[in-house]
């Protein structure tokens, strides 16, 4: 009886881990995946930066995401999700003056939705089953990040440099959340 | 008229126009292009190295040299100028040393000159992680008979930005193609890989051409630039017979039907369907039939069979006449003792008389009641086993059962083992003495206590055949014996046998 009890157990947590280690193997592979398609959708905004070098501004983004700094998995999910979702709160705001083609936004932000809702999934799986101790610092580094770009956009009065300089910052910040998601453990 | 008077002023206020667009076009067209679509920029990796190169789109305009400057959009920092590519003839520009972070959208500037005149003036700013062009390495291939090396020089030191790109940003794919099977390999890369990497692609089959490819694969999947395909011909194998891999093939495929063979006659067997048991259970086996012989009885166990005459008697009533000699009782009673509570069954001994198949007539009896002197031994031997007397017991018993009463046929006599060792008996001396005086009293016949005088005792036989058994049987068949041959000679002779005391043991 005893050893059937242990056998059992011992299925049921291989079996776990095996599909725990799935899930993050998929997840890995939709991050990148929209992480790649948000970069080419910001591509295709039109725009260049000749006459907007005096309104470059440096939003010193976290030297954690910076350096790809180890993070747990749950960290990870955590992070690219506030980024997922002040990405597409930027990009809601006032883009009239920009000329961009509104469908590429649209995809843009479409993207970035769809990708924010999968992770709030995660993140409430993760929150309901384990008992994480969550980097607060890193994430409140991440909110002062996308703050001062936004008081930048409102600053310059969402102008169209204003925007071409947030759009290179963005596609920036998509290149190190790529890393981040790329140390997920398999 | 009229017309033709203000048709000239028309056609030479047109004329002007048209001489002064063409003027304005051709100074335009002499001015240096300042737009930012003059240039073409392409930044590619080369050789690994990084190499930023441009194009002037208008191929009239042709400079002499180029100054090359950059910035980047991520910090407020100045222009910088690149000093190796500055005043240079060749429109590119080996960045490999000046960039060394991936992630970051460069700025772009390059101005075409034409002695002191600046002709052209180009801008640019491009994401150099997703807009670099990868080029496929240089590489060398080297043939065997069943493997081919591919060999890719590295630099011998690598550049921070190559580092950061190998770490990820692309990887490494080797193509190898026979015929319309295309296989792809991934050798590992990390930063640290420098100087001849060579990877070996195995298990290839001997005198057969194969075409090796290698290019970068970024992590953007980008267009993917492949290098010229170098093919060769693997050298024949020198064994003509089956290859290696084959014959290992062949090694495992017997062995498979081997183990397939065996397990199934062993399930066959397992099952019975073959080989079918017999071992049979230890219980049936009857090859030692000795042990199954009927042991004999110890020889201290001597058996003696006895054929027990039973007698059923009416109970004798008692006579007051005197002077009646002859006895009123009908019936021959055997002397009856009780001592002590033992019950005496008496049996009768004799010389076997001679047996008839049919019932045996009063004559019979009588004859055979003469005959009882002859079989008196002398009193001073002990009685004889009744073996001889087994015939005229049996006369005995038929004599006695003819009455045709209750009583059973000769033939329903009960034959039973008794174990004389067991037994006492007495001798029948006195009673056969008795007898000589001149009394048909027959010997003395197996008794029964006297419950009832008037009621005849059960056959005790017939009581025996029903299933019932007692212990010491009593007579029970009625003979019948002629009035004038019994007689009570207990009432008058010598009282009965007393030998309670006097038990003959044997």
């Amino acid at each position: 009886m005893t050893s059937r009890c242990i056998l059992q157990t011992a299925l049921l947590v291989y079996f776990s881990t095996t599909v725990l280690a799935m899930n993050y193997n998929l997840l890995r592979f939709q991050l990148s995946s929209s992480s790649v398609e948000c970069q080419e959708l910001l591509l295709q905004l039109n725009g260049t930066s000749k006459d907007c070098l005096k309104d470059r501004m440096n939003f010193k983004i976290p030297e954690e995401i910076q350096k790809s700094q180890k993070f747990q998995k749950e960290d990870i999910v955590l992070v690219t999700l506030e980024m997922f979702q002040k990405t597409s709160d930027i990009f809601r705001r006032n883009l009239s003056s920009t000329g961009w083609n509104e469908s590429i936004v649209e995809n843009l932000l479409a993207t970035l939705h769809w990708q924010k809702e999968h992770l709030e999934e995660i993140l409430e799986d993760i929150m309901q089953e384990e008992n994480v101790t969550w980097d607060h610092r890193t994430l409140l580094h991440l909110k002062r990040y996308y703050l001062r770009i936004v008081r930048y956009l409102k600053a310059k009065e969402f102008s169209v440099c204003a925007w071409t300089i947030v759009q290179a910052e963005i596609l920036r910040s998509f290149f190190f959340l790529d890393k981040l998601t790329d140390s997920l453990p398999n | 008229m009229l017309w033709s008077q203000n048709a000239s002023p028309l056609r030479s206020r047109n004329l002007c126009l048209v001489v002064c667009i063409s003027l304005l076009s051709g100074v335009l067209s002499s001015l240096p292009d300042l737009s930012d679509k003059s240039c073409t920029f392409k930044v590619t990796l080369h050789n690994f190295r990084v190499i930023l190169s441009w194009e002037l789109k208008n191929r009239s305009i042709v400079p002499d040299r180029y100054t090359l400057q950059y910035t980047v959009i991520s910090r407020p920092d100045g222009v910088k100028i690149v000093e190796h590519c500055s005043n240079i003839t060749a429109s590119f520009c080996d960045l490999t040393d000046v960039w060394e972070v991936l992630p970051e959208t460069y700025a772009v500037m390059v101005d075409g000159f034409r002695g002191n005149t600046t002709l052209v003036t180009c801008f640019t700013d491009f994401f150099l992680a997703a807009e670099i062009s990868l080029e496929p390495p240089e590489f060398d291939i080297v043939n065997f008979t069943d493997h081919i090396n591919v060999n890719v020089n590295f630099p011998p030191v690598l550049p921070k930005i190559l580092e950061e790109l190998l770490q990820f940003h692309l990887s490494l794919i080797i193509e190898e193609q026979s015929g319309e099977i295309v296989k792809k390999h991934n050798p590992a890369l990390d930063e640290h890989v420098i100087g001849n990497f060579t990877y070996v692609i195995d298990k290839l089959l001997p005198n057969t051409n194969y075409c090796v490819s290698v290019y970068f694969m970024p992590r953007n999947l980008e267009a993917i630039r492949r290098s010229p395909i170098k093919c060769t011909l693997l050298q024949p194998a020198r064994d003509t017979g089956l290859s290696e891999s084959a014959r290992i093939g062949g090694i495992i495929t017997m062995f498979l039907i081997a183990a397939v063979f065996i397990s199934t006659i062993i399930i066959l067997k397992r099952v019975g369907y073959i080989c079918l048991r017999n071992n049979f259970p230890k219980v049936l086996n009857f090859n030692n039939l000795s042990a199954w012989v009927v042991p004999e009885m110890p020889p201290w166990e001597a058996v003696a069979f006895v054929e027990v005459i039973h007698i059923n008697r009416k109970k004798k009533e008692w006579n007051y006449n005197y002077d009646d000699e002859s006895d009123s009782n009908d019936e021959a009673t055997a002397p009856l003792t009780s001592t002590g509570g033992y019950t005496k069954h008496g049996l009768l001994t004799g010389l076997p008389g001679p047996t008839s198949a049919s019932s045996p007539t009063g004559q019979d009896c009588l004859e055979l009641d003469t005959e009882e002197p002859n079989l008196s031994e002398p009193k001073g031997e002990p009685p004889m086993a009744p073996e001889p007397s087994l015939g005229r017991g049996k006369l005995l018993q038929d004599c006695f059962f003819e009455d045709g009463s209750s009583t059973e046929e000769a033939g329903d006599k009960i034959v039973f083992n008794v174990n004389l060792s067991s037994v006492f008996v007495s001798t029948l001396d006195d009673d056969v003495s008795t007898l000589d005086d001149d009394s048909d009293v027959p010997p003395v016949l197996p008794s029964f206590p006297e419950e009832d005088s008037h009621t005849p005792e059960p056959s005790f036989l017939a009581t025996s055949r029903e299933g019932t058994q007692q212990p010491f049987p009593t007579p029970s068949a009625e003979c019948p014996w002629p009035e004038d041959v019994l007689s009570d000679k207990r009432d008058s002779s010598e009282p009965n046998v007393d030998i309670g005391d006097g038990y003959i043991m044997r």
